[in-house]
């Protein structure tokens, strides 16, 4: 049941996403937001198999203490019993739960293997620093003057200014003055690090966090599948403005992501506005075919 | 009252005594055990390479292997008026290859500041087979005001890391340094006016050494 | 035997004397469980505002709060008002955990139970025992001090969660407020630790004749395996916390990354106590559990050594799991598959707990009296709660899940709801013992569903806040998030209110004074307790209880 309900979450965010091309929490969220990549569809997967053991788990306990309840109340049976050993059950109620341990650690082993070793070879390398309380991102692509920017929550008054006035499309809380920029289908190392205080990188529709340690280097990847923008928030207590310091990325072709970096560099402003008015444009054009 | 009781437990005192002695002497252990964790935690990592800790050797591998892999250099100075560098963004090296890379830092503050890099290699496991023989981390390093070096480090990588088995997803190693400046010297930059500090300790540039 | 107690009677100290300087176990588990019921009502009252302010998104209520409170306006009642919610979460949880939980179940019911069910007159050390209580005291009172006290700039008492993570409490708040909360924890982690060396000595020595450990029921059992808790880890955690506080005051480096220390070793000293602590807080409710469910079904405990010795078991494993709260710190693939491997083990001891306890009901005869159905609700919450940190024993999972409010989620299943309704089950099926008066049965059980009812509307959601991504410890959030934020609000709104009914419930009982009589739960209460009459003698166990 509950993986038809999920697909009809994740039917519902393909159709949202041609419109509105934006996935962050919505209304009464009760599941994973829609995965955009490969690796938080297995998360998800992962998540929905652990369920089928232990709702069903859970639900024994229920029933049993029901039927105890029930059965063995002092009303229906007045004379308890006085057996306190059945070396059968014992045995039982030990090696079943062993059973379905195994069960679960197989796949989870395969899942958190397949978080150590992504498939293909980065194709670009970007550094996010944790700051009180904002995010610097900075490009290794190994040129010379490397691209960096800082990314902190947008000011309600700086909305205008940004072209960023959609508030289904940059909410509340989550819209930053500059995204993180990253091309479709690509594989993207993040090298995360504090410079303060300990802070966490996390995205959710792409299944990763990391924590953002000072004085050390901690690595993650992404491969994200659909064009978009894509919301997290710092996830490791980090003093006053700990809920102030969202994470967005922005995934986009790797043309749009060419010439977005190509100009990033001198006009940061310029060539968000370029980009953004570029994916709107092919947005209606998207939307106009269909 | 108290008599009654005493009397009581008189019996078993000595016992008690023994007792609660076994247990406040686990007590006193456990807490020299959570002091103890400090250098062993430190060994730990220095041993295993847990955490990304890299390995020290004096000279390089034994064998070279024809893999290449891609080892790539980061550095981070958020509080430290220095400019810190990697002089290149990555290399390619044979496994087991003995190469030298530069860091580039500059003072850009107009007193002597001194600099302290603590360090990690991700992915983590690769930290026990990432050996360096000569690093600027081994030391601080002090730069009188707009000064500006080349700081060497000389490493390899062990060749046994192909046979490890969390290797095998392995795209590149990042070696990363995060310069700081000891939080004595800043207290001490704040007590005096920058030029002035600058001049008293100007003769001082001597390395100091650190674990 | 009643002459003989009045005789007794005339020794006994009376008005402020008997409470300041007791050495009566009975009395100094009454003053841990005032105590308990005070720093209770004061943690729910911190978490009924939090939930106050999440039921809106926005910032509504804190900068009126700090404003109030600190004499702040403006700009800098909003930034204090952020940095009060971060204090109160942090507050709310060493308050529930050092202040409610293991005052009321170690020193409330294991002073006042462990030496009556295992046939001892006293402790054995009964000026340390006083101690003990007595260090608590001004520990708490440090605590709440240091809410007043300035942290960061503009930001007033300790702010960086329970868990005190380096650099956020050493150069992130340098102000005194954070010394006196870590003073404050040393305070609390001495009473416990002089508490544990008190316990293990009493049920190793002063057992009655016959009474051997295989012989003695569960809950000295669980009080014992706590008590090694206790002993190993908390002096763990005094160590940590002495290193930050010289870290923050004399210069030293154990944890600054600035200065060749690691924050990273804090977390692993932190959990090596706090995973531990987790099972100090639960083991004495399994304990109690198994008590109640054995005397309401009229049965013995099922598999009585298997219980036992899961015990033992959860306790020795707690031990070597730790690093499962720290999987997105950067940890190597062969460390995390360590630690979900060691984690999941701890299933199984648990689940054959909660199958004996059923086992324990089966072919009973069940009475559903009050404390029966805390217990039955224990049993049902604490599964829930035991098979969300299933999920979150897998690193690949937990990595969509850490510090979301999946894990605020499963915490509170086991500890708000498991804990807890521990606690309540012990106090309705020991409440006749300990005051002799009977409760108003209808007032409890009113107490027990809206609890029940209350608790679950506040933490059920929690689970689909954090799968949606919602991070804990946010004063604020994205408005998607604001329709189960709500409903958990309005739950939170009733659980206050059963504490009420809760507190009317004991008023009600002292002022009726309805007589309980010894033993009012029949036949199926065999511990030695309700062999005593009620209110128990000032001194127990004159002549020792032969033990068959």
């Amino acid at each position: 049941m509950i993986r038809n309900i999920l697909a009809l979450v994740g039917g519902a965010s393909a159709g949202f996403a041609v419109t509105s091309a934006m996935a962050a929490p919505r209304d009464w969220e009760w599941t994973f937001q829609p995965a955009a990549t490969d690796m938080m569809r297995q998360i998800t997967w992962f998540q929905d198999y652990t369920l089928w053991f232990i709702v069903p788990i859970t639900i024994l306990v229920m029933v049993l203490l029901g039927y105890c309840m029930f059965r063995f109340s002092a009303k229906r049976n007045p004379v308890p019993s006085q057996t306190t050993h059945n070396t059968l059950i014992e045995v039982i109620w030990t090696v079943l739960p062993v059973v379905v341990l195994i069960a679960i650690a197989i796949p989870s082993f395969q899942l958190l293997t397949a978080q150590y070793n992504p498939k293909d070879a980065p194709k670009l390398t970007v550094k996010a620093t944790g700051n009180q309380w904002n995010w610097d991102y900075e490009y290794e692509t190994g040129d010379k003057d490397k691209l960096s920017f800082n990314s902190s929550i947008l000011a309600d008054a700086d909305r205008a200014k940004l072209g960023k006035e959609n508030r289904d499309e940059y909410p509340r809380l989550l819209t930053v003055n500059h995204e993180m920029v990253v091309p479709v289908n690509a594989m993207v190392r993040v090298l995360v690090t504090g410079a303060d205080v300990i802070h966490s990188f996390a995205m959710p529709p792409f299944g990763i966090k990391v924590d953002a340690v000072p004085g050390r280097m901690n690595e993650t990847w992404f491969k994200a599948e659909k064009e978009g923008i894509f919301y997290g928030q710092c996830s490791e207590l980090c003093g006053k403005d700990h809920a102030f310091m969202p994470i967005a990325i922005r995934v986009v072709s790797q043309q749009q992501y060419d010439n977005w970096y190509k100009t990033a560099k001198n006009d940061l402003d310029g060539a968000n506005k370029a980009l953004m008015a570029e994916v709107d444009h092919n947005k209606t054009k998207v939307a106009a075919a269909n | 009252m108290a008599g009654n009781l005493d009397r009581r437990a008189g019996k078993g005192t000595r016992l008690n005594m023994a007792v609660a002695g076994v247990c406040a002497a686990v007590c006193v252990g456990m807490v020299g055990l959570s002091y103890a964790a400090v250098p062993l935690y430190r060994v730990f990592c220095q041993v295993t390479g847990y955490g990304g800790t890299t390995q020290r050797a004096a000279e390089g591998a034994s064998r070279v292997l024809d893999r290449e892999l891609t080892v790539r250099f980061d550095a981070n100075a958020p509080k430290i008026p220095w400019s810190f560098e990697p002089a290149q963004s990555e290399t390619k090296a044979r496994i087991g290859e003995t190469r030298e890379i530069h860091y580039v830092a500059q003072n850009l503050s107009d007193h002597v500041v001194r600099g302290r890099a603590s360090f990690n290699v991700t992915p983590e496991f690769a930290g026990a087979y990432f050996y360096k023989i000569q690093c600027f981390c081994f030391n601080d390093t002090t730069l009188k005001p707009g000064e500006k070096i080349d700081m060497p480090v000389v490493f390899y990588v062990d060749p046994a890391i192909v046979d490890a088995e969390e290797a095998r997803g392995l795209q590149a190693v990042t070696l990363s340094y995060t310069m700081f400046q000891p939080p004595g010297d800043k207290l001490a930059d704040a007590g005096t006016k920058p030029l002035e500090a600058a001049d008293e300790i100007t003769g001082d540039t001597s390395i100091t050494r650190r674990d | 035997m009643a002459a003989v107690q009045e005789v007794h009677d005339d020794h006994r100290p009376h008005g402020w004397v008997r409470w300041v300087y007791s050495t009566n176990h009975k009395d100094i588990g009454t003053l841990y469980l005032i105590f308990a019921i005070c720093a209770g009502c004061i943690g729910a009252f911190l978490s009924i505002m939090m939930r106050a302010e999440l039921m809106e998104p926005g910032i509504q209520i804190f900068p009126g709060l700090a404003s109030m409170v600190y004499g702040v306006h403006g700009d800098a009642a909003l930034d204090a008002g952020k940095s009060m919610y971060n204090m109160f979460t942090s507050v709310h949880a060493l308050i529930m955990i050092f202040f409610m939980i293991m005052p009321a179940m170690i020193g409330g019911f294991g002073n006042w139970m462990v030496p009556i069910m295992i046939g001892a007159p006293d402790m054995a050390f009964p000026r340390m025992n006083n101690i003990s209580f007595w260090l608590l005291v001004p520990a708490f009172l440090l605590l709440l001090l240091s809410m007043f006290m300035p942290s960061a700039a503009g930001a007033w008492g300790p702010g960086g969660g329970w868990t005190l993570y380096p650099p956020l409490s050493t150069s992130g708040q340098p102000g005194p407020a954070m010394d006196l909360a870590i003073l404050s924890i040393h305070l609390a982690g001495a009473s416990s630790i002089l508490g544990a060396i008190n316990f293990i000595t009493t049920i190793f020595n002063m057992r009655a004749p016959g009474m051997t450990l295989h012989k003695m029921p569960l809950f000295p059992w669980a009080v014992l395996v706590t008590a090694f808790l206790l002993l190993l880890s908390l002096p763990v955690l005094a160590g940590a916390i002495t290193m930050l506080l010289t870290d923050r005051n004399f210069g030293t480096s154990f944890f600054a990354p600035d200065n060749g220390g690691d924050p990273i070793l804090f977390q692993h000293l932190f959990w090596f106590f706090g995973h531990p602590e987790v099972y100090i807080l639960i083991l004495p409710g399994f304990g109690m559990i198994s008590q109640i469910v054995s005397t309401f079904s009229k049965k013995p405990v099922f598999g009585y050594l298997g219980m036992v010795y899961a015990m033992v078991a959860i306790g020795a494993v707690g031990f070597v799991v730790w690093a499962h709260h720290m999987y997105t710190t950067g940890i190597s693939l062969d460390t995390q598959r360590y630690f979900v491997f060691a984690t999941m083990v701890i299933a199984v001891p648990t689940g054959v707990k909660v199958f004996s306890w059923i086992a324990t009901m089966w072919g009973g005869s069940i009475e559903f009296r009050t404390p029966m159905l805390w217990a039955i609700g224990f049993i049902f919450l604490f599964t829930v709660g035991g098979v969300t940190g299933v999920q979150l024993a897998n690193a690949g999972l937990d990595r969509s899940m850490q510090d979301t409010y999946y894990v605020v989620a499963h915490f509170h299943y086991v500890l708000s709801l498991g804990a807890v309704f521990a606690i309540f089950a012990g106090w309705y099926y020991w409440f006749p013992k300990m005051t002799g008066y009977m409760y108003n049965s209808f007032i409890a059980r009113l107490h027990f569903w809206i609890t029940f009812i209350g608790v679950n509307i506040i933490f059920f959601p929690m689970h689909f806040l954090g799968l949606a991504g919602m991070p804990r410890r946010y004063i604020d959030y994205p408005d998607a998030f604001a329709g189960w934020n709500r409903i958990e609000s309005y739950g939170s709104y009733l659980a206050g209110f059963g504490v009420l009914v809760f507190l009317f419930g004991v008023f009600e009982a002292f002022a009726k004074k309805r007589v309980a009589g010894a033993n009012p739960w029949g036949p199926g209460a065999t511990t030695l307790e309700w062999q005593l009459p009620s209110p128990p003698p000032f001194h127990q166990w004159e002549q020792l209880p032969r033990i068959r």
